[in-house]
């Protein structure tokens, strides 16, 4: 149901490590913003819609991930031709399409794993500052997902239940419940952490023990 | 954050999630179905307060960082993020504060009803509408060069759904409230 758009493969952007290629499209989003010569973005263009394109999907899938994204820019750009001059109205488009395919590229390219390791490592820095406790990154996520399902069944349930009774599906009669037994079990779920001791400990570990480990 | 402000916003990131699952919802007085995942920020915000509705979304901007396709319509991934429309998705983080931040104060416990409908319904507007819309339009104006003005009088034909959703998100609010509250007890 929630199956990550990343897409097996071994081209080159599948061999250089998240890291590298989120930083990369950090980079070039802020460096394309000073760049205004349209043939050195046209280039980039290029580059970046092939790093995509030939990320291991065919085209017409490429195409669709990203088409409500293009869809928007298309029409933005049909009003900047409008109200600015051609060449400032082509600039604008060339760079953010650029930058749309790169970071489409980076998605299609890096495993889920690598991504949530990135993710891990953004967190430390809130453990250092006792904001959060060791592990606590993780294990929120896990929550997150592995109740995706849950909640997704209890949610038909409810509709079942409305059928079952004649009653239309209805936002307003939906959500209140569906919210509620939700947050229910949320603090189900989290005495249940508690209860069995599966949280990293509070205070850090005095820093010798921590670097012995 | 206790164990269970984790447990209790990680499961709210988890609805919005759902909420862009299932197919669009009719209201019932009108016909047209609406997307429920767009209610989400106001949702999150006024039900679970401040903190803890911003954690929500920080877990779900992460996961639509990530590469998964948790943006109603099975969209997700970075190029959503750098796309001009990437602003409403980083906004959602603060706006759910801002609602929760001030549902926190002008909702009390023991109010009549309508007194509570009221500051829900003004909280959903305030970060869901007008804190949402003043991190979004900028970010179009910088990410794709539309000029301000004409990204403001656009936006304008948003506003009535919107406002639609904030009453809708207000009565949904103050039913959790009346069945479960969280509100109160802030993280």
């Amino acid at each position: 149901m929630l199956t990550s758009l990343y897409v097996e493969g071994r081209g080159p952007l599948h061999r250089v490590t998240a890291g590298t290629k989120l930083a990369g499209l950090a980079i070039a989003g802020v460096v394309l913003f000073f760049v205004t010569q349209l043939w050195l973005l046209a280039v980039f263009l290029f580059l970046a819609a092939l790093a995509y394109l030939t990320a291991g999907l065919s085209i017409r899938e490429a195409l669709r991930r990203i088409a409500p994204t293009l869809w928007s820019l298309l029409f933005l750009l049909a009003v900047n031709l409008f109200l600015l001059p051609m060449q400032d109205a082509a600039v604008l488009g060339l760079r953010i399409l650029a930058l749309v395919f790169a970071a489409a590229a980076v998605t299609a390219t890096t495993p889920l794993a690598e991504m949530m390791a990135v993710v891990d490592r953004v967190a430390r820095p809130l453990e250092k500052l006792n904001l959060l406790r060791p592990g606590d990154a993780g294990l929120t996520f896990g929550l997150c997902l592995r109740f995706v399902p849950d909640i997704l069944s209890r949610y038909e349930a409810l509709r079942e239940a409305h059928r079952a009774r004649g009653l239309k599906v209805r936002v307003l009669t939906l959500l209140g419940p569906l919210i509620i037994l939700t947050l229910k079990q949320a603090d189900e779920v989290a005495s249940a952490i508690d209860a069995r001791g599966l949280r990293g400990a509070s205070k850090p570990f005095p820093s010798s023990e921590r670097h012995s480990s | 954050m206790t164990t269970r402000d984790l447990a209790l916003s990680a499961l709210f990131a988890a609805i919005i999630i759902v909420l862009g699952l299932v197919p669009p919802v009719t209201l019932g007085f009108i016909p047209v179905p609406i997307t429920m995942q767009s209610m989400g920020v106001m949702l999150a915000g006024t039900i679970i307060g401040a903190k803890r509705g911003a954690l929500a979304y920080i877990i779900f901007v992460a996961l639509v960082a990530v590469g998964l396709p948790v943006l109603s319509g099975g969209r997700g991934g970075l190029a959503v993020l750098m796309g001009p429309t990437g602003g409403y998705i980083f906004g959602w983080i603060v706006a759910a504060f801002v609602s929760g931040f001030l549902a926190e104060r002008l909702v009390r416990e023991g109010a009549s009803e309508w007194r509570q409908l009221g500051g829900f319904f003004l909280s959903s507007v305030l970060g869901g509408i007008v804190v949402l819309y003043a991190i979004g339009m900028p970010w179009v104006t910088l990410a794709a060069g539309t000029p301000f003005s004409a990204v403001a009088w656009g936006s304008l034909a948003f506003i009535p759904g919107d406002l639609l959703k904030a009453a809708v998100a207000a009565i949904a609010a103050r039913s959790v409230l009346a069945g479960y509250p969280l509100l109160p007890q802030r993280a």
